[in-house]
């Protein structure tokens, strides 16, 4: 049990590290966090404006009214925050690592390699995203004189870190894919494309077949659906117990996926 | 005691095939055609605690496979290692944090941030204590003179700074084996006898053991009392250098100086009959020849009757030769 409690109070140190000089790199490319701002700021304009046209025409979306979209929307963005910070900038990182031979430099280390894979990178200007979400929902909830009941708040955070945990896991295993196939940085673009333009609806719009490829197949409409539900419209147990379940399943594929790929790393060439 | 001991260890890449041209290319996206390479071929060796040892052999020999697998980055195909007790290949925090690689082509230093930031991350990950990493911190600073360089990004950095920092963050820790491949690539003379000197420094003050690749004779001379030669995978040479040189040169090199005012008769007092005696040198002032080894005594004696020599030596050819001709006959065989 102390073996354990030392090892992730060593993980954690490690983390915390890195943020650190995430941190750091990032002053020292300051204009990087006016882009940042900007870019989500006219990323929240546009949804802003098209729900407006759409419930100009009508005043509900398969169950979804305008201020649940907006909740959903700001989930959205948090998402993409947390995406944004560490895990896809280090994602792309991985890549280059091992088409360029530094992740030699990962094996090396005494922490687990994956965390170290996961948290190499940090993007501090992606907390834009963050702070612009949590701002949507605070928005909306108070501009309708909406309470949270203490369990909404639960379930929204336990929605929330399963949508996470399935998102990061799929990009994990993306990514690992670059143990075989080198050159595989525009499958992260893809993958954006996809959470870009499907993650800011909820997966009950779409048609089942669909639903299913959102949820279990490349997993973001589902990552930002169920959590703005926990506040729009309620969740009950078994969904998130569901929730809970794909995450575990996801967490656990891709990590004995990484380690199936590390068996093979067979390096750049000097 | 032996700190690394490495038992038939293989390992064999499968690379794609694919002839030039776009019908071939086209047809390797439909099947995809593979081959076996043996990049390292049941090799055996030990490195005993505190040697410094040099792994030589010429590009695509093998040996930074063989450093990979015993740094833990490979799994081999067949065949066993241990260093200070551990499997490499299995990557236990204990051996990573007793270890070191350091890569004279790659950098693990962070780019933008100055150089001390990437030694906090290294203290973190690392766990070393405080006082540990300001201590080691200090010794390193001076040996290797980095004081107006902690605060650097390493952008800003020379190619030689670059490498001095690499090497100080990578022996933060302090490991007890140390696999250095080619560290001093690109280095100007200068900045490659500081860190060679360092190395030697690191050895004798923590009784690490030292494995290093590097092409540059200078490295291999000035550091290792003992070399592990592979070619195209297969273990050549395994001993002292003096001894590779025996094993493998066949010539001596003589080399005479004249009396400054003496005339040198055209035909070298019938050196040049001699088919065994090669002239490699030839000025007004002097000659160097080079000869069989059991012929030596002979063509020396030969030399100091009929010419006017001022001064003579006989030596080993240089040690690039040596390796160069090792290579050489074995591929010609």
């Amino acid at each position: 049990m102390k073996g354990v409690v030392n090892a992730v109070r060593h993980h954690l140190a490690v983390v915390g590290s890195y943020l650190r000089v995430g941190l750091l790199n990032f002053v020292q490319y300051r204009t990087d966090f006016a882009v940042a701002v900007a870019n989500a700021l006219v990323g929240l304009v546009t949804q802003v404006i098209g729900l407006a046209v759409i419930f100009g025409q009508t005043t509900q979306l398969n169950g979804w009214d305008h201020s649940g979209l907006l909740v959903l929307v700001g989930v959205f963005f948090i998402c993409s925050g947390l995406l944004g910070l560490v895990i896809r900038p280090s994602m792309q990182t991985l890549m280059e690592a091992i088409r360029l031979g530094t992740f030699d430099f990962t094996l090396t280390k005494p922490a687990d390699s994956q965390v170290l894979a996961s948290v190499q990178t940090v993007a501090p200007q992606a907390a834009t995203d963050l702070l612009v979400g949590v701002g949507v929902i605070a928005w909306t909830l108070v501009s309708d004189g909406q309470g949270l009941h203490p369990w909404q708040v639960g379930a929204f955070l336990v929605a929330l870190a399963c949508g996470l945990a399935i998102i990061y896991s799929f990009l994990l295993m993306l990514s690992t894919f670059s143990f075989w196939f080198v050159k595989l940085d525009n499958i992260l673009v893809v993958f954006e494309g996809l959470f870009q333009s499907a993650g800011r609806w909820p997966v009950s719009i779409f048609p089942p077949w669909l639903r299913l490829v959102l949820t279990f197949v490349v997993p973001v409409s589902f990552a930002v659906t169920v959590p703005a539900q926990a506040i729009v419209l309620g969740v009950d147990g078994a969904t998130l117990a569901a929730a809970v379940g794909v995450a575990v399943l996801f967490l656990t594929g891709s990590r004995l996926f990484w380690r199936h790929a590390l068996r093979h790393y067979t390096g750049a060439s000097a | 005691m032996s700190t690394i001991t490495v038992r038939d260890l293989r390992k064999t890449y499968v690379v794609p095939v694919r002839e030039g041209g776009v019908k071939a290319a086209l047809g390797a996206l439909v099947r995809r055609r593979t081959r076996e390479v043996e990049a390292v071929q049941r090799i055996s060796f030990d490195i005993a605690e505190g040697e410094v040892v040099g792994f030589l052999g010429p590009n695509g020999a093998g040996k930074t496979t063989t450093l990979k697998m015993l740094a833990g980055l490979l799994h081999p195909t067949s065949g066993e290692a241990s260093v200070g007790g551990h499997v490499p290949w299995r990557r236990d925090h204990g051996y990573l944090r007793s270890m070191a690689l350091i890569m004279g082509q790659r950098n693990q230093l962070q780019w933008d941030i100055p150089v001390i930031d990437s030694y906090r991350l290294n203290r973190a990950v690392y766990r070393i204590a405080d006082a540990d990493f300001s201590s080691r911190l200090d010794e390193l600073t001076d040996l290797l003179d980095l004081g107006s360089l902690l605060d650097k990004p390493v952008r800003n950095l020379s190619l030689g700074e670059r490498m001095k920092c690499e090497v100080a963050g990578s022996l933060l820790h302090q490991p007890m084996t140390v696999f250095l491949d080619e560290p001093t690539i690109g280095l100007d003379v200068a900045m490659q006898r500081r860190i060679r000197s360092f190395i030697a420094e690191y050895n004798r003050r923590t009784g690490a053991s030292v494995m290093l690749t590097s092409h540059y004779m200078g490295d291999v001379e000035a550091l290792c009392q003992r070399v592990i030669v592979i070619h195209h995978g297969r273990l050549l040479h395994d001993g002292d250098l003096a001894g590779l040189v025996r094993t493998f040169s066949a010539t001596k090199t003589i080399t005479v100086e004249f009396d400054a005012d003496a005339d040198v008769a055209a035909d070298l007092g019938g050196l040049r009959d001699h088919d065994d005696v090669t002239i490699t040198d030839q000025s007004a002032h002097g000659l160097t020849v080079e000869v069989p080894k059991d012929r030596a005594p002979q063509v020396a004696a030969r030399m100091l009757s009929t010419l006017p020599v001022a001064d003579l030596t006989v030596e080993e050819p240089p040690i690039e030769g040596v390796i160069e001709r090792v290579f050489t006959s074995q591929d010609e065989a």
